[in-house]
């Protein structure tokens, strides 16, 4: 954790808050449920809540076993880290588009995909993993999703498409969740970033082969390291573009440019970092890139 | 399968309208229909497409959970309404006695006018067919 030291904005708060626990967060699922409809609900049986300030379906729960609630087994809310949300709203797929969901399981983001094109067009969603396709089957079975179809591709040969939006939400060291599991960050190492570096490029080389020109690529994870970020993006930029991130109510800091004594794009700058200490949320990195 | 295929069937056991069915295309894999909306696929190798609805396997078909609280909000027969506490029964997966005039058969389950899932009636008995995954026992 000392090697973040000098890209964390005040590490002291840093450090400080990881010691604190995350609250519960869930989607509304408007696929199944009105929003106003879905408050009143809460209100009904006293349990707290409090919208995000950057997402209108994202709320905080002042609740201790959010899955028991009858709106979750019922679908319509659905439970998920706040910025879990963030590359959906990104990706901005619109109904009737093809969309591609390149690591979906175990489908919280497919799911918030399916919800904002209204289950009109089409999600591929892709999971390599046999075991990790129940998770998102059921998830879509209790979301009352219809527009998403399942294939089971390593993600690094998915062979063909022409899709309008791709999101690569890829498998990472998961530092950012430290809140939730403590000592993944006591356990992470260069090395180990380094491993997972070759899968991730692999994953966002494909995903752009894959978009349409001019089509949006999403890169997201939710780890502060380098390795698995800046210097995976920086690899496709040659095919594509970074749009700058900024969402109204979300705090982020931009991406790095140096490390490690070694200086990359500036252009690099353009990607977003979460820290936990600068929206009380965990740590999550994403890139927006547009296909040439 | 065609789209007005499954729609009959739904039709003539729920009542529910064909037009819920427009604009989805349907499969048939094994005995199981699935339904997507109505976009043209890739060709590519599929794992699962959209929902399981249906299946077909025993006599009467039956209708997934899932299909139900989609479709069911649609349907005007066979139609099971619960007040609080035989709510909380059914959704532990339970049987619950119900006085009723129904034709025996697989039933739509609402409460609160909002659809909780499928109940397979006969002989005054209503069986919770809710997923093990989507049952509760302390459910608030």
């Amino acid at each position: 954790m000392e090697r973040y030291r000098d890209i964390v904005p005040d590490f002291e708060a840093f450090k400080a808050v990881l010691h604190r626990p995350l609250f519960n967060c869930c989607r509304i699922n408007t696929l199944k449920m009105e929003r106003a409809k879905l408050l009143e609900r809460l209100d009904e049986k006293g349990v707290g809540w409090k919208i995000f300030d950057w997402y209108p379906f994202g709320l905080k729960l002042d609740v201790e076993s959010p899955g028991k609630l009858l709106e979750n087994l019922l679908g319509y809310i659905h439970i998920q880290e706040e910025l879990s949300m963030v590359p959906p709203l990104l990706l901005d797929p619109q109904p009737g588009e093809v969309v591609l969901d390149l690591c979906a399981s175990p489908g919280s983001k497919t799911t918030q995909i399916s919800q904002m094109m209204n289950n009109r067009g089409l999600v591929i969603a892709n999971e390599p993993s046999l075991a990790r396709l129940t998770p998102l089957r059921s998830n879509c079975e209790r979301l009352g999703v219809l527009n998403v179809a399942i294939t089971r591709y390593d993600g690094r040969n998915f062979p063909r498409g022409s899709f309008d939006r791709v999101l690569v939400d890829a498998p990472c060291s998961s530092e950012g969740r430290e809140r939730r599991g403590p000592g993944i960050l006591a356990r992470s190492n260069r090395k180990r970033s380094l491993d997972l570096q070759k899968l991730q490029i692999g994953l966002l080389k494909n995903a752009t082969r894959l978009a349409k020109p001019k089509g949006v690529v999403i890169y997201s994870t939710c780890t502060y390291a380098p390795e698995e970020n800046e210097l995976v993006v920086e690899k496709v930029l040659d095919d594509a573009r970074l749009e700058r991130i900024s969402i109204p109510g979300l705090k982020d800091c931009p991406g790095i440019t140096e490390w490690n004594g070694e200086t990359m794009r500036d252009d690099l700058s353009n990607c977003a970092r979460y820290y936990p200490h600068i929206n009380d949320t965990g740590g999550f990195f994403v890139a927006k890139l547009i296909k040439n | 399968m065609n789209s007005s295929e499954v729609a009959g069937l739904w039709q003539s056991r729920f009542g529910i309208p064909e037009k819920a069915f427009a604009g989805y295309r349907f499969f048939r894999k094994a005995q199981s229909v699935w339904m997507i909306s109505g976009s043209e696929l890739p060709d590519l190798s599929y794992e699962a497409l959209g929902m399981r609805i249906m299946n077909l396997k025993d006599r009467p078909w039956k209708p997934t959970t899932c299909a139900l609280q989609i479709l069911g909000k649609h349907a005007t027969k066979n139609l099971v309404h619960l007040n609080d506490s035989q709510a909380m029964i059914f959704l532990e997966g339970k049987s619950l006695p119900i006085e009723s005039n129904l034709e025996p058969g697989y039933v739509v389950v609402l409460y609160r006018e909002e659809v909780l899932g499928c109940g397979l009636y006969s002989h005054g008995i209503v069986i919770s067919q809710l997923p093990k995954e989507r049952r509760t026992t302390s459910c608030s």
